[in-house]
């Protein structure tokens, strides 16, 4: 154990630096004078004892200097001399400083910012207990199970093949008995939007469905009161929901008081029993839930869908997400088979088999973080993209503070001779070199970080612009981002620092301690080698900052191509606002009765022209489908389109043409209003009598022939469905009846549907699709969207449409108020986020770029004034010398484009998914990029040629 | 004058290592004791000695600390540490099979 010693003994050295030299002049002393008393012992007189003492002792002070060199073999003192040294360096040029540290700090904070939008989506570990513990359920097959419905919410990304991470109650019960190798298994499903009132007005949340052992599962505590636990899976218990912390504070300002307390969930009464430990965010990353509901109340507390299907009772219903915590010691595989043997049993021989056995059913287990990633596998490739955006940044940036250093280091080039003509060793000046490039990018990390924070806010808000919800993610530094910054950090240091470092030391003596060496003309000769390097940097700037123009040049076009999208309907001066009466307990006639209320009295609003509702608002992102069959079409041919409930003028409020045919009328509202009733009470009998297999045929009953004989829905198609499936027919007064449920051949018996008009086409969910054939029916039941046409700008009319829902209904909140343009941005969100980013990263890899153009010919142009000079005094225009500079600068940018080019060709074909409209290789934007970079190049460098035009011949040659 | 820094640098460590073994020494009692030792024929110069004391140091094979001197001055004392005792051994058997061996191929040859 040497190092003990060792370290306090350096230091020591180190830091008492004042005691250990009067230690060492106290033991030379005492040499001295122990000499000399012997030999005045050996009979020598006072004086000639001295003279003699020091004589043999030699020089004192080299021998002291000895002495420190064999203590300061450590690495330390010598980097604190550097350190110290490379900051007097430093600040003797405040403007270089400024440059590099300032450029040093967009780049590493760029990286930071993003690094941070990455962690936190990607890298951040569950907020529960030994998450590594937890794994999700998956399964796969070789075919599609015979499911009665499925619906998942998005907490799996989807796969290529057949599976998801749905499953069925049933199969979460009979997993949960028999799996003996998890210490818990608990199910979840949503959130979906609940309607919560009893707090105030009432408000829309996001509430999740859990099992009753989720909390112990997970490892989540309450902060408050009690987590919900097996107990309240009974159906008897009286039920009880958890607030999410983050909602408790924001909706009942974090009071204690509200353990006890009773709201309503929709139409049920509920006891708040807990809330959640603040450090429990989420479970799903990128998907915040506000309550915890029991499962027991499924049937009650429900999305619209699920009307009529009993989902905890029927396996061939899957819906909930399983989450196992493995017992210590079980492997995930030997968990993973035991869940597929259970699965198997349950799938091909249980009650309803799902599967058949060439099916080849299996359950795949996946760790909680990587498998729920159904958010986070959406803004994945944009986070990816923008990581690479700014590591070019980054790079661009060490580029530029190489390139400057390398100036600078020519210029330092006589005090490096100096150095190592009294003796410093190469390694040792390049460390010294490096060590000002460290603390350059030291000084760099530190400003990056206080701009990383401040990106990571603005970015933040810009993600969340256009939509009422914040960003779904927590962006807070922790160890991984600081890891990342420390590295970065130090890795810009050394990449930067390298070239200098490995240059600077390699002088020859002789020509550079000449008095004006840089200035003879054999120096340029010699200075060329070094500027090769120089102009490798600006062309590798360039070069890279090309590849990020085009980037944002593609990705910028994609978004103005997605804006100019006609979309078939009139997208100015609509307001949009969401009302969901069936869950607030309406009937299917009160929310008709509502509608045309509503409609009309909206009407009437002065500014506004008309008023029409949907399912969806167009552009949403929701949609559905179906599929029908056209009568006289061949068996087996169905028309699959996408479907679109409507209220009373619609077409006219969205401006969409009627081409044929005519427009739906209140009649066709009262009939389909009677056909849907009497669809709806023929399954809630069938379900009565026969809960767990609706799918079996059952005897004709009086409410299946009120049914199949009541009058058939009039539809409107659009011109694609017209195209696609009536091609060569008149499509008016064509009947069609639903296409067959599973595996039936029989067409469904229900009295179908009667085209009664054709409209234009218009894209429905999404800009970027294409146009899907659209199947308009009457809005009969369920939530609705609410379209307003008004005169002007629309957004003014908000207050005056919440007084008239208020009035009209109570209990009623209203969603998503926003405006049609409002809409589409949001649509747009993410492509227009990109758009925005990689513009200014854009921008700023050009300035970048330019700058180190700018600082390269402007340090040649002062290096070379006397050549300048005399070749103007040789009779050179101020032309020639312009061409001169220009023609350098215009070379390298070439020389970077042509490169940048080739490079962004390669890049850019990674990008195609996220682009529309636009190839990857568009020539249009590469020409335009290259063109914008040339001109910006040229700017650059005329700068620097203006003052080399400027050179006075006399001064020139006088300056010696 | 012999300049013993014309003997191989681990050879003065050696010297002192085994000199300071016996007790603690300043740097003068070292250079005398190893003049008189070595009958006159080492004599270790004052510049290579101090830095090759500090050297030593460093290493963690001796310490040091100031103590009365036997002119009742204040001297910095030298001695060696367990690490330091366990080099000199090794460094002595070290020794022995280098000199033996150069004596052997001085005789042979």
């Amino acid at each position: 154990m040497r190092w003990p010693q060792t370290v306090s003994h350096r230091l020591r050295s180190l830091f008492r630096k004042s005691a250990v030299e009067g230690e060492l002049s106290d033991e030379m002393r005492f040499h001295l004078e122990r000499q000399v008393e012997e030999n005045i012992a050996a009979g020598m007189a006072p004086q000639e004892a001295r003279r003699a003492a020091m004589r043999e002792f030699g020089g004192v002070e080299q021998v002291k200097e000895e002495c420190r060199d064999a203590r300061r073999t450590n690495f330390l003192e010598n980097l604190l001399q550097d350190v110290r040294f490379g900051l007097r360096m430093l600040r003797k040029s405040p403007g270089f400083t400024a440059v590099a540290v300032l450029t040093l700090a967009l780049g590493i904070g760029a990286n930071t910012a993003i690094f941070s939008f990455i962690d936190a989506v990607l890298l951040r570990s569950l907020p529960v207990k030994d998450p590594q513990q937890l794994v999700v359920f998956h399964w796969s097959a070789r075919a599609n199970p015979k499911r009665q419905s499925q619906s998942s919410y998005g907490d799996c990304a989807d796969q290529t093949g057949v599976g998801d991470c749905s499953f069925s109650v049933p199969f979460f019960k009979t997993a949960r008995e028999q799996a003996g190798t998890f210490s818990g298994l608990s199910a979840f499903a949503g959130p979906l939007n609940v309607d919560l009132s009893g707090n105030g007005d009432a408000s829309i949340v996001r509430g999740l469905y859990i099992s009753g052992d989720f909390f112990s599962t997970l490892g989540v505590n309450t902060f408050i009161g009690r987590p919900l636990a097996p107990f309240d899976d009974s159906p008897s218990a009286p039920p009880a929901i958890v607030l999410n912390y983050a909602y408790w504070v924001r909706a009942f300002n974090a009071a204690p008081a509200v353990v006890g307390r009773t709201v309503r969930l929709d139409d049920t009464t509920v006891t708040i029993v807990g809330v959640a430990e603040p450090h429990f965010t989420h479970l799903t990353p990128g998907k915040p839930v506000d309550v915890f509901m029991p499962f027991s109340i499924a049937d009650r507390v429900r999305g619209e869908w699920w009307r009529r299907q009993d989902r905890l009772s029927d396996p061939a219903i899957w819906w909930v997400v399983m989450l196992g915590r493995l017992k210590p010691g079980v492997s995930i595989g030997q968990a993973q088979a035991a869940a597929t043997t259970i699965f198997r049993n349950e799938t091909l021989h249980g009650d309803a088999p799902a599967f058949k056995s060439e099916d080849a059913p299996v359950v795949t287990l996946r760790f909680a973080r990587s498998g729920l990633d159904g958010e986070t596998s959406q803004i994945a490739p944009a986070l990816y993209l923008t990581m690479v955006i700014v590591a070019f940044i980054l790079l661009i940036a060490c580029a530029n503070v190489a390139g400057l250093t390398l100036a600078r280091s020519a210029s330092r080039q006589k005090e490096m001779a100096v150095r190592l003509a009294i003796g410093a060793g190469r390694a040792r000046l390049a460390r010294q070199l490096l060590t000002e490039s460290v603390l350059l990018s030291c000084g760099g990390g530190a400003l990056g970080v206080l701009l990383a924070i401040w990106g990571v806010d603005a970015i933040g808000k810009l993600a969340s612009r256009g939509s009422d919800q914040p960003f779904p993610f927590t962006v807070a530094p922790d160890w991984r981002v600081l890891a990342f910054t420390v590295a970065v950090t130090g890795l810009t240091g050394i990449l930067f620092g390298l070239a200098p470092a490995l240059r600077g030391p390699r002088v020859d003596l002789t020509p550079s301690l000449k008095e004006n060496a840089s200035s003879l003309p054999g120096a340029a000769a010699h200075a060329g080698r070094r500027f090769r390097l120089g102009d490798a940097l600006v062309v590798a700037q360039v070069a890279l900052s090309l590849v990020v123009l085009i980037g944002a040049g593609l990705l910028v076009r994609t978004l103005r191509n997605l804006q100019e999208i006609n979309p078939g309907f009139d997208t100015q001066n609509i307001l949009l606002f969401g009302i969901n009466p069936s869950i607030a307990g309406y009937t299917d006639q009160q929310t008709q009765q509502l509608y045309t209320d509503l409609q009309q009295r909206l009407a009437a609003l002065p500014g506004v022209l008309s008023v029409s509702y949907s399912a969806d608002a167009l552009l949403s992102g929701g949609w559905s489908a179906g599929s029908v069959h056209v009568d006289g079409a061949p068996p087996k041919q169905y028309a699959n389109s996408a479907e679109l409930s409507v209220g009373l003028n619609f077409f006219s409020t969205m401006r969409i043409p009627m081409l044929a045919g005519r427009n739906f009328t209140s009649a066709d509202f009262a009939a389909a209003g009677a056909t849907n009733a009497a669809a709806k009470s023929r399954d809630a009998a069938a379900s009565k009598t026969n809960p767990a297999s609706s799918s079996a045929p059952a005897a004709p009953t009086a409410l299946d022939e009120a049914y199949s004989h009541s009058a058939p829905v009039p539809v409107i198609i659009n011109e694609t469905f017209a195209r696609k499936f009536l091609a060569n027919q008149n499509p008016i007064g064509l009947h069609m009846v639903n296409a067959p449920r599973g595996d039936s051949e029989v067409p469904d018996p229900g009295p179908g549907y009667t085209i009664i008009g054709v409209v234009g086409d218009t894209k429905y969910a999404q800009l970027r699709r294409e146009i899907r054939p659209i199947l308009f029916s009457p809005l009969v039941s369920n939530g609705a969207h609410f379209e307003l046409r008004a005169a002007a700008n629309p957004i003014a009319l908000a207050k005056n449409v919440r007084e008239i829902v208020s009035q009209a209904g109570d209990n009623l909140p209203l969603t998503d108020v926003r405006t049609q343009t409002e809409q589409i941005d949001q649509l747009l969100f993410q492509e227009r986020l990109m758009a925005r980013l990689s513009s200014f990263f854009g921008m700023l890899a050009l300035v970048l770029a330019c700058i180190g153009l700018y600082g390269l010919l402007s340090y040649e142009v002062a290096r070379r004034s006397r050549e300048l000079g005399i070749r103007m005094a040789l009779g050179a225009q101020r032309r020639d010398l312009l061409r001169l500079v220009v023609g350098q600068g215009i070379l390298l940018v070439l020389i970077g484009a042509a490169i940048g080019v080739a490079a962004a060709m390669c890049v850019a074909r990674f990008m195609t998914a996220m682009l529309f409209g636009v190839r990857a290789n568009d020539p249009a934007t590469f020409a335009g990029v290259a063109i914008l970079l040339t001109l910006v190049a040229l700017a650059a460098s005329y700068i620097p040629a203006r003052r080399a035009m400027r050179v006075d011949p006399i001064v020139a040659l006088r300056y010696e | 004058m012999t300049k013993p820094t014309d003997l191989v640098q681990g050879t003065l460590d050696l010297l002192i290592l085994k000199t300071i073994a016996l007790e603690p020494m300043h740097g003068w009692a070292i250079a005398q004791r190893i003049r008189s030792v070595s009958n006159n024929v080492l004599q270790v110069n004052q510049g290579a000695l101090y830095p090759a004391l500090h050297r030593l140091e460093q290493q963690a094979w001796i310490q040091s600390k100031w103590g009365e001197s036997e002119n009742n001055r204040r001297a910095k004392y030298y001695s060696l540490t367990k690490a330091g005792q366990k080099y000199l051994k090794a460094e002595e058997s070290n020794w022995e099979r280098l000199s033996s061996a150069i004596g052997l191929v001085l005789k042979t040859v």
